[in-house]
């Protein structure tokens, strides 16, 4: 934050900006914590609070309705794309949709503090044909509570955080020797996981070899099975002719209805 | 897991989109197998 900060003094508002934009956006930015430091740089007159909340206001604003746009224009394509990183992808585009439509368009205000939830609950406003007036005022409320939150811890504990942040100093070798140690975790894991997975390698065919199958097995059909996990919540959607959903998270109990004996073609997007 | 449970299993290269940049046959999902998720409007 101390970094932050001294960006603040330098490029001013601009960093500010940028960062909340960027982070309503999507990306993985620490936004909480940029307003807490520019609570912080408020308290030390390095920013001018009213101007600094209007360029929040005005940064995470956008960035919501950017997301609520990309969600009422895709559908649930784009909250298909946010979920790929949940272990469940299918359950979470279900039980986003069914908690949000549950528990009312409030929804939108309180997701806002919620970690993670925050980035989903625009564009799952727009995939829900949320009106867009609608949507801009819950959505001004929970930024204006979301800026005077985080804003306000900073500007009300400057002196405190300055302390805490020269005592982190201290800390600061083993805190980025701790930092390359995950990183390096991380790297053999994935790594593992690749050399696990090519080991597995899975048959593939070309659309061009399929296609032939398929005319040369007339009249019999070819088993072709869809595991999309998220292709069927748009109305007009569509799938290779004569193909039949799979679950992906479901693949167990659908075993059982495969045909045994012959190859089944899978795809997905 | 369709492997080990002695389902053999091919995957199409490219998927949906490249079955439909070949001009190959494509159809609407039926109503029936459309998961319909809520929405306000």
């Amino acid at each position: 934050m101390d970094g932050f900060l001294a960006l603040l003094s330098t490029y001013g508002y601009a960093v500010l900006v940028l960062v909340l934009f960027l982070g309503a956006s999507g990306v993985p930015l620490p936004v909480a914590v940029s307003l807490i430091a520019a609570g912080a740089a408020s308290a030390r007159h390095i920013l001018q609070p009213g101007l600094a909340f209007t360029f929040a206001l005005s940064a995470l604003l956008l960035g919501d309705t950017a997301l609520y746009l990309l969600g009422r224009s895709t559908g649930w394509w784009l909250l298909g794309i946010l979920c790929r990183l949940a272990t469940n992808p299918e359950a979470c585009i279900l039980h986003s949709a069914q908690a949000f439509y549950r528990r009312g368009r409030i929804t939108l205000v309180l997701a806002k503090f919620l970690p993670g939830v925050g980035v989903l609950a625009p564009p799952l406003a727009g995939s829900m044909k949320m009106g867009l007036r609608q949507f801009l005022s819950l959505d001004l409320l929970a930024v204006s509570l979301y800026i005077t939150a985080y804003g306000g811890v900073g500007y009300l504990s400057a002196d405190l955080l300055a302390a805490a942040m020269r005592r982190l100093h201290a800390l600061e070798l083993g805190l980025k020797g701790l930092l390359i140690l995950g990183v390096i975790a991380y790297l053999l894991y994935r790594a593992r996981l690749f050399w696990k997975q090519s080991r597995l390698s899975v048959p593939r065919v070309e659309v061009q070899e399929l296609a032939r199958i398929i005319e040369a097995a007339k009249p019999r059909q070819v088993p072709i099975r869809d595991v999309r996990s998220h292709g069927y919540y748009d109305p007009g959607a569509v799938r290779i002719k004569g193909s039949r959903r799979v679950e992906p998270n479901n693949l167990l109990a659908s075993l059982q209805d495969l045909p045994r004996g012959q190859v089944i073609y899978l795809y997905c997007t | 897991m369709m492997r080990e449970n002695g389902i053999d299993a091919q995957v199409i290269t490219g998927g949906l989109r490249a079955w439909m940049q070949a001009g190959y046959a494509v159809e609407s999902v039926p109503a029936d197998d459309l998961i319909l998720l809520p929405t306000f409007g």
